[in-house]
């Protein structure tokens, strides 16, 4: 398949149709969500002192994603390559909404009130970016001109800086690497590369000084967290001690006691990683590490054999952004990368983003799935 | 979906195969750095993170150890703790802390005017620390605040254990007082020994046996959480509470002298002369220690200081006045045991004694006419021990009289004793700058007959003189602490009297003869007490007055009141079988008749009964 010429002999060939090509599932991919949010539960569970509701809640949560996830894998690829630039029109306008008439909590402005309930359109921007991109630069061939690379460029920035004023530097970043990895993957010649990079390096300093000053503590306060151990880098050296006190084999679950006795915040969202750290040790979060190198793994696989560059593009920046969810996420709590807000996937508290991020597999999966309606 | 040509399918596969290629080593290179990371967090830097772990929750709480009590030596109770209540408020757990206060002083739980300082407080230490809102609530303060408990959340009321002192004003100055650790007491006392929170010993007793009564502070380990609230109890290790003290002091006694002197300036000191146990040692104006016990504000500590009566002055031990005509006795045996007089002798009194050379004579209180040295004492003649003095040389004088312990501290087992001055040629050319001044001259020698001049003595040390003289020359060194009790009040190791032997080769009939010579003081007409006491009472006792102005200055109706003289008492009852060695000094009391004898006669009238009533 892999190294097929593409010729009509095996479009004609039509794959068996199995269980899972019927059900539109990928049961790899499900034994490796299960077991992720197994692991999710038990440090929901420890993280939030032993509260069974909060773990009920996160089971929920799970099961409303699978549900999504599963939806979503029904349609075809074709489906959400047409769907793509609307989304992605709609999320721009409501961003620009959250800007002028968003709801403010904790001094950020992400949530637009729809009556019901409110919610955040950056999350749904983190699906629409990859369905717009990807769409736009299939249709063109590749590599991509400069022109259809300056508009990618444009597309991806517009909503990046949008979300970016909100301020969610976290969320920013994602919604720009997932547009990004596909015009990188498109075959972006070396010198716009380089351009590229120089530009970002160019931009950093404007950046430094558009960030809001919150964020540059949080940076700052990366660089050196004990100059203000009680203040900015009370998160940062917290999770480290917490990560590093776990050693070799953890102090075991439920037996964290930076997490049970409330040293570190945040531990069901954004904290989580250490208290996985702190309760399973190292080789308990290298297994879990091994879990998402292996969902990443089968996702870049996916990418490898689907069949047409919508799909290709499309699978390739799902698993490579869902990486980049997870590399920010331990990076940032290790100390390797500032505080900029990221959950852990799949396994962090926090319904909307797990939500999107099952909607993004469920996508995934959608093209694993629909090979061979897409060759008709 | 455009339709691409095979060719164009095929490139765009290569280039996408390349890219994912670069992705996956690039993704490969950020998953070696996060296991690079963990490895260097969790299995290099594991034990210190593990221990910072454990410096996050495990505190290691001091626990001040109980101070020592104090009792009298009738197992009477001077000192205790007793518990106080305190508010107290952890920050962090407050929502509105402005409000907070605000409503704490509506309700006058809170001094508005410490408001600042609270304020203070809370902005400088950590927000799970608990912060002191008022450090002695009233009944009724801890009443208001229950009924309003449940709207302050993140205050409570804490409990600690504070000095106090049921006598009060009696004990004070034998007793001392306790206050808040200092760093000046820090470099005196071992600061491990203290957790900070304890009261510490600031004078007398309570500083002098410091290190008996504060005991050892334990510890508790236990583990808490962010906020510092305790989870649960790792391990402990108990205080050794501080060893309990009995003092000599009789507190009946030292209550009917301070009632005796309460409205006058002076002092009382009572010593067994059988052991140099103190049973009374008064000094007044006196001072409530629980006051201070309690924590003073600087302004109010400020006003006691100024206080021109020195509350906080210990005049029986650090009171230094003329000895005037109480020193007589001591002087009458130096002169018998030196040969210097002949007891049967009659000496002329005229009411004056002149010396050659000297234009002004000595003048005496009164004209007395002959008597011989019993009757000297008996009726206070100036003029028999102007002339002793003058036979005896100052000499002879102030070595004799340095082995009542006087001119030197009688090294009583508590701090800022002084030793008075028993003057003499060389201690005078010692003592002053100019030339002139330190020429000793005859006259002088006159005075020092009488106990003026430059001779000062202490009430502890006229009392301890006294307990030589009703002991026949066998003393003991006084001391106030009697014996070292366990805290669990079983074992008590009692404290040797330290014998001071140093008037033993005196002729018991030179003894016999001062004695009578002080029961006639007494009990006999002419006696300079005669009358202020019951007939035939047991006491032999010696008067004075102290002359503090000026030798000559006439004594008139309009000096002002302190330039008085003070009037002295000394004494020892009874006189066959001494239980007490009397001194008392009121400043500017004019006589030791009208002002100090009767304050013996309170004394010795309670002390007798009980004695009768021993014996019976």
């Amino acid at each position: 398949m892999l190294a097929s010429n593409g010729n009509k002999d095996i479009f004609s060939l039509k794959p068996s149709e199995g269980l899972q090509e019927r059900l539109h599932i990928d049961f790899p991919l499900f034994l490796a969500f299960l077991a992720i949010f197994i692991i999710s539960l038990t440090a929901i569970y420890s993280a939030s002192n032993s509260n069974f509701d909060a773990a009920i809640n996160q089971g929920i949560k799970i099961l409303i994603s699978i549900f999504a996830m599963a939806l979503v894998a029904q349609f075809s690829p074709l489906t959400y390559a047409r769907v793509g630039p609307w989304l992605y029109f709609i999320c721009l306008v409501l961003l620009i909404l959250v800007l002028l008439i968003g709801e403010t909590r904790n001094g950020a402005t992400r949530w637009l009130n729809i009556g019901i309930t409110s919610f955040q359109p950056s999350e749904l921007m983190k699906i629409a970016m990859p369905l717009m991109i990807a769409q736009y630069i299939s249709k063109g061939a590749l590599p991509p001109n400069i022109s259809s690379v300056a508009l990618s460029i444009t597309i991806v920035l517009i909503p990046s800086y949008l979300i970016m004023q909100q301020p969610d530097l976290g969320t920013s970043i994602l919604v720009a690497f997932s547009g990004l990895v596909v015009i990188f993957l498109s075959g972006l010649k070396k010198r716009y590369l380089a351009i590229a990079f120089t530009l970002f390096l160019a931009y950093l300093p404007f950046m430094w000084s558009n960030i809001h000053p919150f964020q540059k503590k949080r940076v700052l306060s990366f660089l050196n967290p004990e100059s203000d151990p009680l203040g900015s880098g009370y998160h940062l050296i917290q999770s480290k001690i917490a990560i590093g006190s776990g050693g070799l084999f953890g102090k075991g679950w439920l037996n964290s006691t930076q997490g049970q006795l409330d040293f570190l915040p945040e531990r069901t969202t954004d904290f989580i990683f250490p208290i996985l750290a702190e309760e399973f040790g190292f080789l308990g979060v290298s297994l879990i590490i091994v879990i998402y190198l292996f969902i990443v793994g089968r996702g870049i696989m996916i990418a490898i054999n689907a069949q047409d560059l919508f799909s290709r593009l499309l699978a390739s920046s799902i698993s490579l952004t869902f990486f980049v969810y997870v590399f920010v996420n331990i990076a940032m709590t290790t100390g390797l990368l500032p505080v900029v807000g990221v959950p852990l996937p799949l396994i962090s508290s926090g319904g909307t983003s797990m939500v999107t991020i099952m909607i993004g597999l469920g996508m995934l999966i959608s093209v694993q799935t629909h090979r061979r309606l897409i060759d008709k | 979906m455009e339709f691409k040509s095979d060719a164009t399918q095929e490139t765009e596969k290569r280039i996408f195969f390349s890219r994912i290629l670069f992705s996956i080593s690039v993704l490969s290179f950020l998953v070696i750095l996060i296991l690079l990371r963990l490895v260097q967090l969790q299995i290099f830097d594991a034990d210190k993170y593990k221990l910072r772990s454990m410096n996050n929750t495990i505190r290691t709480h001091s626990l001040p150890a109980t101070r020592g009590l104090i009792y009298d030596r009738n197992n009477q109770i001077l000192a205790e703790n007793q518990p106080v209540f305190q508010l107290e408020m952890i920050p962090e757990q407050i929502e509105d802390i402005e409000l907070t206060l605000d409503g704490l002083i509506q309700l006058k739980l809170i001094n508005e005017n410490k408001l600042e300082t609270i304020k203070d407080n809370i902005s400088k230490n950590y927000q799970f620390k608990s912060i002191v809102l008022n450090n002695r609530l009233t009944e009724k303060q801890m009443a208001v605040f229950a009924n309003n408990r449940t709207e302050y959340k993140g205050v409570d009321i804490k409990a600690r254990l504070s000095r106090h002192y049921p006598k009060k004003e009696i004990t004070a100055h034998a007793l001392g007082y306790v206050g808040t650790i200092s760093s000046m007491d820090y470099s005196i006392f071992d600061p491990s020994l203290y957790t900070g929170q304890e009261q510490i010993g600031k004078t007398s007793i309570e500083r002098d046996y410091e290190r008996l009564l504060h005991g050892k502070p334990g510890s508790e380990q236990v583990l808490v959480n962010v906020r510092g609230r305790v989870m649960k109890s790792l391990g402990k290790k108990p205080f050794l509470p501080g060893k309990n003290l009995i003092l000599t002091i009789d507190t009946k006694l030292q209550e009917v002298a301070y009632e005796a002197m309460k409205g006058r300036k002076g002092a009382v000191v009572g010593i067994d002369p059988t052991n140099g146990e103190i049973l009374i040692l008064v000094s007044t104006p006196s001072y409530d220690p629980n006051l201070l016990s309690r924590g003073m504000t600087a302004l109010e500590y400020k006003a006691f200081e100024k206080n021109e009566n020195k509350p906080l002055f210990n005049r029986a031990i650090a009171g230094q006045y003329p000895p005037g005509s109480v020193i007589k006795p001591m002087l009458g045996l130096a002169g018998l045991h030196l040969g210097f007089i002949d007891p049967t002798k009659y000496e002329p009194c005229d009411g004056a004694f002149f010396l050659p050379n000297y234009s002004r004579p000595f003048k005496d209180w009164r004209t007395h006419g002959p008597v011989n040295l019993k009757e000297a004492i008996q009726a206070s003649c100036d003029v028999y021990f102007y002339k002793t003095a003058i036979k005896m040389g100052i000499n002879n004088m102030s070595n004799f009289l340095s082995k009542f312990n006087l001119g030197a501290t009688t090294e009583i087992d508590i701090s800022y004793e002084k030793a008075g001055v028993i003057p003499n040629p060389s201690w005078k050319k010692n003592h002053f700058k100019s030339r002139e001044n330190q020429s000793w001259y005859k006259g002088e020698t006159v005075i020092a007959g009488i106990g003026q001049g430059y001779m000062l003595t202490t009430p502890l040390q006229l009392a301890y003189a006294t307990s030589v003289i009703a002991n026949r020359g066998k003393s003991y060194r006084p001391h106030l602490v009697k014996g070292i009790m366990d805290s669990d009040l079983k074992e008590i190791e009692y404290i040797e009297p330290i014998m001071e032997n140093h008037l033993d080769n005196i002729d018991r009939n030179h003894w016999e003869i001062i004695h009578m010579g002080m029961k006639a003081v007494v009990n006999k007409k002419g006696g300079t007490a005669y009358g202020m006491f019951d007939n035939n009472y047991p006491l032999a006792g010696k008067t004075g007055s102290s002359q503090i102005y000026s030798l000559e200055k006439t004594q008139g109706e309009n000096v002002p009141e302190e330039f008085l003289d003070h009037g002295l008492f000394i004494g020892f009852a009874p006189p066959e079988n001494p239980r007490i060695a009397l001194a008392i000094l009121v400043e500017n009391g004019i006589s030791g008749r009208t002002a100090a004898a009767p304050v013996a006669k309170k004394i010795l009238d309670v002390l007798l009964e009980e004695q009768k009533n021993v014996s019976q």
